[in-house]
């Protein structure tokens, strides 16, 4: 707020609101489409920080399913970390003759029982084959061909394996 | 903002505009605008449907492909294309300026496609050391052709 004249400010109503209801209203707006873009994603698809998703043009839109994540230093299966791995390699009295993990099937053994216990509780629930894979860009092929190897034991053979989209 | 409101007939002559105090509300928005902005990940996740060459799930028809296909990754960046059943036949894919010749690969596939049109699954295989992102990268091409890929060497 400025003064116009040293002499006229004090006989001068000097009281200047600010016309902010323009500005209510791009907020409005903003805020609108903030909360619908949260809302139109139901599956919520995040790799932990340090894990790069390889990028690919194409790609279905993300499912339900439950959620393995390899990182350079850990796998987690839904969330929880199970195992550790030193540079995206497993220990090597972990994995067997035919490439299973030890400890991660174990991890997703629980993961299946889980699931058929929920099953036989309530009939509207399937044990579900599906298994979201969300690996880093960089992870090579002996690790990923374990990783699956051991959820395929445990009866997880339909794998999604989550990309980030290019343009 | 200002709101006219009709004179009443009981108070005709007091003025009834009102300006309305938003400066709260916008205050609320800011914090709001922000909190979302910051909590927001803006990265577009796809998925890639793969199966396994060994199990998974039961076949939709009963009758096997003409050929079957397989794609070998190498840590030379070449591909190379086996063909069994019909027609054995191997093909090799060199890399083109030290990086994967995916155009390449998408071409000879193309070709397997035209001669044996009910071939429609590829399995892919790849060296330990080659990084996913390959892998994904070989896959993503081969479902330019072959709608199901399925994943070997286990």
């Amino acid at each position: 707020m400025m003064k116009l004249s040293p002499f006229k400010a004090r006989h001068q109503n000097e009281e200047m609101q600010l016309q902010i209801t323009s500005m209510a209203d791009i907020f409005t707006i903003i805020l609108v489409f903030l909360l619908k873009s949260y809302a139109s994603g139901a599956v919520t698809v995040s790799p932990t920080t340090g894990t790069l998703l390889p990028e690919a043009h194409a790609g279905d839109p993300p499912v339900e399913a439950l959620k393995l994540e390899i990182s350079k230093d850990a796998i987690q299966v839904d969330g929880q970390p199970v195992m550790k791995l030193n540079a995206f390699a497993f220990e090597s009295a972990d994995v067997q003759g035919n490439g299973i993990s030890v400890v991660l099937s174990k991890a997703l053994e629980q993961q299946r029982h889980k699931q058929m216990l929920i099953a036989q509780s309530n009939s509207s629930v399937k044990v579900d084959a599906r298994i979201l894979v969300l690996s880093d860009q960089k992870t090579p092929y002996s690790t990923l061909k374990s990783v699956l190897a051991s959820a395929a034991s445990q009866g997880y053979t339909d794998f999604k394996l989550a990309v980030v989209r290019g343009d | 903002m200002s709101i006219g409101v009709l004179n009443s007939p009981a108070k005709g002559h007091q003025s009834q505009d009102f300006e309305l105090n938003i400066t709260s509300i916008i205050d609320t928005f800011t914090v709001l605008i922000t909190f979302m902005l910051a909590s927001a990940s803006f990265l577009s996740i796809g998925i890639f449907d793969a199966g396994i060459s060994a199990g998974g799930d039961a076949p939709t028809t009963n009758q096997p492909p003409s050929v079957n296909v397989e794609v070998s990754l190498s840590h030379d960046h070449s591909f190379t294309v086996k063909l069994s059943g019909k027609v054995t036949n191997t093909i090799h894919v060199a890399p083109k300026s030290g990086d994967w010749d995916l155009d390449g690969l998408a071409q000879q596939l193309g070709g397997v496609k035209a001669r044996f049109t009910d071939v429609q699954s590829a399995t892919l295989l790849a060296e330990n050391t080659i990084e996913y992102k390959d892998v994904i990268r070989a896959m993503e091409k081969t479902r330019s052709t072959l709608p199901y890929v399925l994943l070997g060497g286990f």
